[in-house]
């Protein structure tokens, strides 16, 4: 039941994240947005590995199951990724912001033609 | 397997090592001898073998995509190599990273493994658009950063969806159980997957990020993106249909690709951009050989690879032009360029056309005979598009002063027509004198096509970040509908 919960509240997670990324004009929101679905997909995958009454997965914790340790695995990278893909983006906001003194998306599309 | 994963090791080591000493170039050059020697040594190819122990070991394939590309992969990285040697150290480490990146993607049968390639893949290019700091570059990269990562979050949640429907992680493991998709999680996974995979190949409406990205970045940036980065997303798209019951959706997708893409380059005037949308053009082609399956499999690899080096040519020579002169738009290039990017687009035009006997003729001819005769006929209508809308280069096949840089031309040139010479004398049936006067026939009608074409001007509509963003989720949320309701 738990991991039903879990997993809907990632697709949650995910929808919200996704709305403001596509409803909002300012390109930090829009940022932010992303950031909450990929919080999203990181919940959804350690909802996957779930097992009812499972315990961590951790040599040494005792007989029983133990919820399933590949995922948690996939999670650590997934964040990493995440993290840089997010570090690297707020760069180029700083930069955009210095030259083009704007965060408005449509505002920094329509003046292509400029340098 | 040791071979080729000692070469992708190796040519992460010194990417690694040229970004942090300074020796970037040197690292490059000896990134390319690694890549050689490895692909010497597990030449023609192997079975599956893992990294890590079974059941969790990360299972590699040496088949004839990995063959194709890995033979080609050096001689792009070379033609870049060369035409931006005057960048600084840690430039050419980046470029051996993402090279590197695209060695291990077409080695992988691992779901996983595929998105962490590709996402690192795409981190590298981000940084390779922006590099110069140019506001137009930047938010060319920001915009692609966005909607590929809205791409590879749905490849997550599909991934998830897989693991825990099937419980593993390799595509091997995955045909081997012969999904069927009257499971509902695991055809919403799959379609997932494909939706995510292909925003990052550049499938019409949710690869619309690729006209900006691939038209303000550096040339050389441009002719790897263009010749094997963008290949990554196709690659996966490949490996999906072979694994699951999807090729039915990733036709399809080949099909809208390819006339969506069309639409749009046959009245864009700026010369890199529209080199640009012929890149999601030709995605089509790809995408349908690799979807249809069986003997068209083999012919879409082929035509994937020949991709890789004339669409390579034509951005180099299209970067070319545009450094030499200062000019963007194909109106105002016309008789102003040096010598070396005249030739090279005229080769590129040649061989992408398809006039006998180079590239484009051999690969998209063989494509052809080996698909279905319904699709053969897709074909010939994309290849009359795609002359016409390749007419409109021909003003800048005059060259206006002498000179120009010659390197990376002339070793993309080679490659075309090496492979060129290569498929005339392997390929079976392109000999036949129907085949060559159906193939100058197209490109005479796609001639007069284009003056016809000239004389209408249509609006269409303006690509924004937001459109393509509700695209994505759009077909994120058809192409699962449609496993779930035909699968």
């Amino acid at each position: 039941m738990e991991g039903l919960t879990a997993g809907l509240m990632a697709v949650a997670l995910a929808g919200l994240g996704l709305w403001t990324l596509v409803h909002r004009r300012n390109v930090i929101w829009k940022l932010l947005g992303l950031n909450v679905a990929s919080g999203g997909s990181i919940l959804f995958l350690v909802a996957v590995a779930h097992r009812p009454d499972g315990r961590p997965p951790i040599l040494g914790l005792g007989p029983g199951p133990a919820t399933d340790p590949l995922p948690q695995a996939l999670v650590l990278t997934a964040i990493v990724i995440h993290f840089a893909t997010l570090a690297l983006s707020l760069v180029y906001v700083v930069f955009l912001t210095e030259r083009r003194h704007t965060q408005d998306v449509p505002k920094l599309e329509r003046r292509r033609s400029r340098r | 397997m040791t071979a080729a994963a000692a070469g992708v090791l190796a040519y992460f080591l010194l990417g690694t090592l040229g970004v942090v000493t300074g020796k970037g170039r040197l690292g490059g050059a000896l990134a390319i001898v690694a890549g050689l020697v490895s692909l010497g040594l597990w030449a023609p190819g192997f079975p599956e073998g893992l990294i890590g122990d079974p059941p969790w070991g990360i299972p590699l394939v040496g088949d004839t995509i990995a063959l194709a590309f890995w033979c080609f992969i050096p001689l792009v990285h070379a033609a870049v190599w060369w035409h931006e040697r005057r960048r600084p150290s840690a430039f050419h480490g980046l470029v051996t990273l993402l090279v590197g990146t695209c060695l291990a993607t077409v080695l992988s049968r691992d779901l996983f493994n595929l998105y962490v390639a590709l996402e690192l893949g795409s981190l590298l290019s981000f940084l390779l658009i922006g590099y110069d700091p140019r506001a137009r570059a930047v938010w060319g990269s920001l915009q692609y950063l966005i909607l590929a990562t809205v791409g590879m979050l749905l490849y997550l949640f599909g991934v998830a969806l897989v693991y825990g429907t099937l419980g593993t992680l390799s595509l091997t493991r995955i045909a081997e159980l012969a999904p069927d998709f009257a499971h509902p999680p695991l055809a919403i996974g799959a379609g997932l997957l494909v939706a995510g995979a292909a925003v990052k190949a550049g499938v019409f409406l949710v690869g619309l990020w690729l006209p900006t990205a691939y038209g303000e970045a550096p040339t050389g940036v441009a002719t790897l993106l263009a010749g094997l980065v963008g290949k990554m997303g196709i690659v996966t798209l490949a490996r999906l249909a072979e694994s699951m019951p999807v090729g039915t959706v990733v036709t399809a997708l080949g099909v809208l690709t390819g006339f969506g893409g069309l639409l749009y380059a046959l009245w864009e005037k700026d010369l890199k951009r529209f080199l640009a949308y012929h890149v999601i053009s030709q995605i089509g082609y790809m995408l349908m050989g690799f979807g249809l399956g069986g003997p068209a499999f083999f012919a879409a690899t082929l035509y994937t690879v020949a991709h890789c080096l004339f669409k390579g040519l034509l951005f180099q020579a299209g970067g070319v032009a545009v450094e030499a002169t200062g000019e963007r738009t194909i109106p105002s290039l016309a008789g102003r360029l040096p010598r070396a990017a005249a030739w090279g687009l005229a080769v590129g035009t040649w061989a992408i056309v398809g006039i006998p006997p180079l590239a484009g003729f051999v690969s998209k001819e063989y494509l052809g005979i080996e698909a279905t005769t319904a699709f053969s006929w897709t074909f010939t209508a994309l290849a009359l598009g795609t002359t016409a809308s390749f007419s409109k280069l021909i003003p800048l096949f005059r060259p206006g002063r002498p000179g120009g840089a010659w390197g990376g031309i002339a070793l993309l040139a080679f490659g075309v027509v090496g492979f060129s010479a290569w498929g005339l004398a392997r390929l079976p049936g392109l000999w036949a004198a129907d085949l060559w006067a159906k193939a100058l026939i197209t490109v005479v009608l796609g001639y007069g096509l284009f003056r016809i074409l000239s004389k209408f001007r249509p609006r269409l509509p303006e690509v924004t970040l937001d459109r393509v963003a509700v695209a994505i989720l759009g077909v994120s949320a058809i192409i699962p509908l449609t496993l779930l309701a035909f699968g």
